[in-house]
């Protein structure tokens, strides 16, 4: 029996054997002889053989916390829904003891001595210590400190520095660096750990990154692994592994660079971005703009005049095909949407 | 595809977890872990949050539900029936929500930088293009790649017919094919 239809539904199945053998005899005798199926067959062994690109990918070792976490509160959220109207005085006064408990054991990290004698409070740490919710972190010129946080990772506290634990809780993990510099090393969902300055918030997204602050509050971020985004009053800049971003108080976070750009471009865009700089720096950095410097046009795109926008647009298309669903007109109108779409779609080359 | 041989769950695993074994679960989290996480991952776009919020909701289901479970022959078609489902809730949600991209190492090879370079590129472009699939058939490709499970066992999955399963797969492979043909070799 000869096909009538061209069978480009099953063209999968037929690659992959799972069809009988009466089927696939009938195929196979089929795409021999017609170029279209043939054509197919190729174009989908290309899609199949494709997929060996893309490596498996580790899962973040906070998913197996937060589900142990979930496991642990269902037996006592059921328990207490059965006794809750029969216990009410009962609940009242476990609730004040459990008050009474939770304030003398609050939550305390850990703290490590790396070098010199960093101090938690006004006490000096000896090897180890703990560390609360309002209490600061201090290190001098020889001193380095690691704080364990949670259970989510870690923050190594670098010289000169002072920060402040603000909230130590396992749905929010949050620190006041004031001055100096913290490295940290978080692996857990994202928006678990934020660290605020005077120049705004860095909020966790799965990452490694070192966060700087100097004696006039000006930031730096360098993100080593994942991503980071920066917030200040609505301004937002998200910042990947292998790039950096500046930030000043009453500007908020800068423009995002590769920390591979040319020195020549990243002077341009500290200039651009907190020195009133004009016509000039925005020339050197669209000229020197590579593929992956689409980052920085991206944040630009929203942050330059509106008579400048076009020249920003036209490099990032002339640099990248502007993808599917995202019209020129729409771009240039900032709309929301439209940009969260080109941003996903040139963030796998960043 | 991802052989099968180190996988295989024993009866005695499945029992365990139905008794309330945490380290039955925990063997069981372990095996499937990697690969629920990178379908929901590339299922995502890359979104790492939306990711870890799939892998976890599937374990909880997986881990409150396991005493509905019976047999361990089809297991797999079960947990990926759950990863499914979640994935294009998640979807769903996602239209309306911020999506971050996250960068996913790829292992260097023993290849010149330059090679190296190439293949990162060529992963990135793969990325893309399965971004770009329609749902239905995201899920299929990804879920095809990753676990190598049968047609068969895909429908009971996906809850469609096995000629549902090979259309999506025959469709998906094809926009892959087209859209990459410029930068992969024939195979």
């Amino acid at each position: 029996m000869i096909l009538t239809r061209h069978p480009s539904r099953d063209l999968a199945a037929y690659i992959d054997r799972q069809l009988s053998e009466t089927r696939t005899g009938r195929i196979e005798r089929h795409v021999a002889k017609c170029t279209r199926c043939g054509n197919e067959c190729d174009q989908i062994r290309l899609g199949m053989a494709a997929l060996e690109n893309l490596p498996m990918v580790e899962a973040p070792d906070a998913i197996w916390t937060a589900v142990e976490r979930q496991l642990q509160r269902r037996p006592a959220r059921e328990l207490w829904r059965r006794w809750a109207l029969a216990a009410v005085l009962a609940v009242v006064a476990i609730a004040l003891a459990y008050w009474g408990v939770a304030r003398r054991s609050r939550v305390r990290w850990e703290v490590v001595r790396l070098a010199g004698a960093p101090v938690v409070g006004s006490q000096p740490i000896e090897a180890s210590g703990r560390i609360g919710a309002g209490e600061w972190i201090e290190t001098d010129a020889g001193s380095r400190a690691a704080v364990k946080i949670g259970e989510i990772g870690s923050v190594d506290v670098e010289p000169n520095t002072r920060v402040r634990v603000l909230v130590a809780r396992p749905s929010e993990h949050r620190l006041a660096l004031a001055r100096g510099e913290i490295r940290a090393k978080i692996s857990a969902p994202p928006r678990l750990f934020f660290v605020d300055t005077a120049a705004g918030t860095a909020v966790d997204l799965g990452c490694e990154y070192a966060l700087q602050v100097d004696a006039d509050s000006f930031g730096r971020l360098e993100v080593t692994k994942g991503w980071v985004l920066l917030q200040w009053k609505g301004l937002e800049s998200l910042v990947p592994a292998g790039a950096s971003c500046r930030t000043r108080p009453q500007a908020g976070p800068g423009i995002p660079y590769f920390d591979d750009a040319p020195e020549s471009v990243k002077q341009a865009l500290e200039r651009y971005a907190f020195e009133e700089g004009g016509i000039d720096d925005l020339n050197v950095i669209l000229v020197s703009a590579r593929v992956r410097d689409t980052l920085t046009l991206w944040h630009l795109l929203s942050r330059v005049p509106v008579d400048e926008r076009e020249r920003v647009y036209d490099r990032m298309a002339a640099l990248t095909p502007v993808p599917e669903g995202v019209s020129r007109e729409q771009a240039l109108k900032l709309d929301a949407e439209t940009l969260r779409r080109w941003r996903d779609e040139l963030a796998w080359t960043w | 595809m991802v052989p099968l041989s180190d996988r295989e769950i024993s009866a005695e695993i499945i029992q365990s977890c139905r008794s309330g074994d945490r380290d039955a679960f925990r063997a069981l989290y372990d095996l499937y872990k990697d690969r629920v996480y990178s379908i929901a991952l590339y299922f995502s776009r890359g979104d790492a949050s939306a990711a870890s919020d799939v892998t976890q909701q599937v374990f909880l289901k997986l881990m409150t539900g396991i005493g509905q479970f019976r047999g361990d022959a089809e297991f797999s078609t079960w947990l990926y029936r759950l990863v499914a489902n979640a994935c294009m809730d998640a979807g769903r949600r996602q239209k309306a929500a911020a999506v971050f991209s996250r960068d996913i190492e790829t292992v260097a090879g023993e290849g010149s930088p330059e090679d190296d370079y190439a293949r990162k590129q060529i992963a990135s472009s793969v990325r893309v293009a399965v971004s770009a699939l329609p749902p239905k058939f995201r899920v299929a490709v990804l879920m095809r790649y990753f676990e190598d499970l049968s047609y068969e066992q895909m429908a009971k999955a996906l809850q469609c017919s096995m000629g549902t399963v090979a259309s999506r797969l025959s469709r998906g492979h094809r926009m892959l094919g087209e859209r990459l043909r410029g930068l992969m070799r024939r195979p």
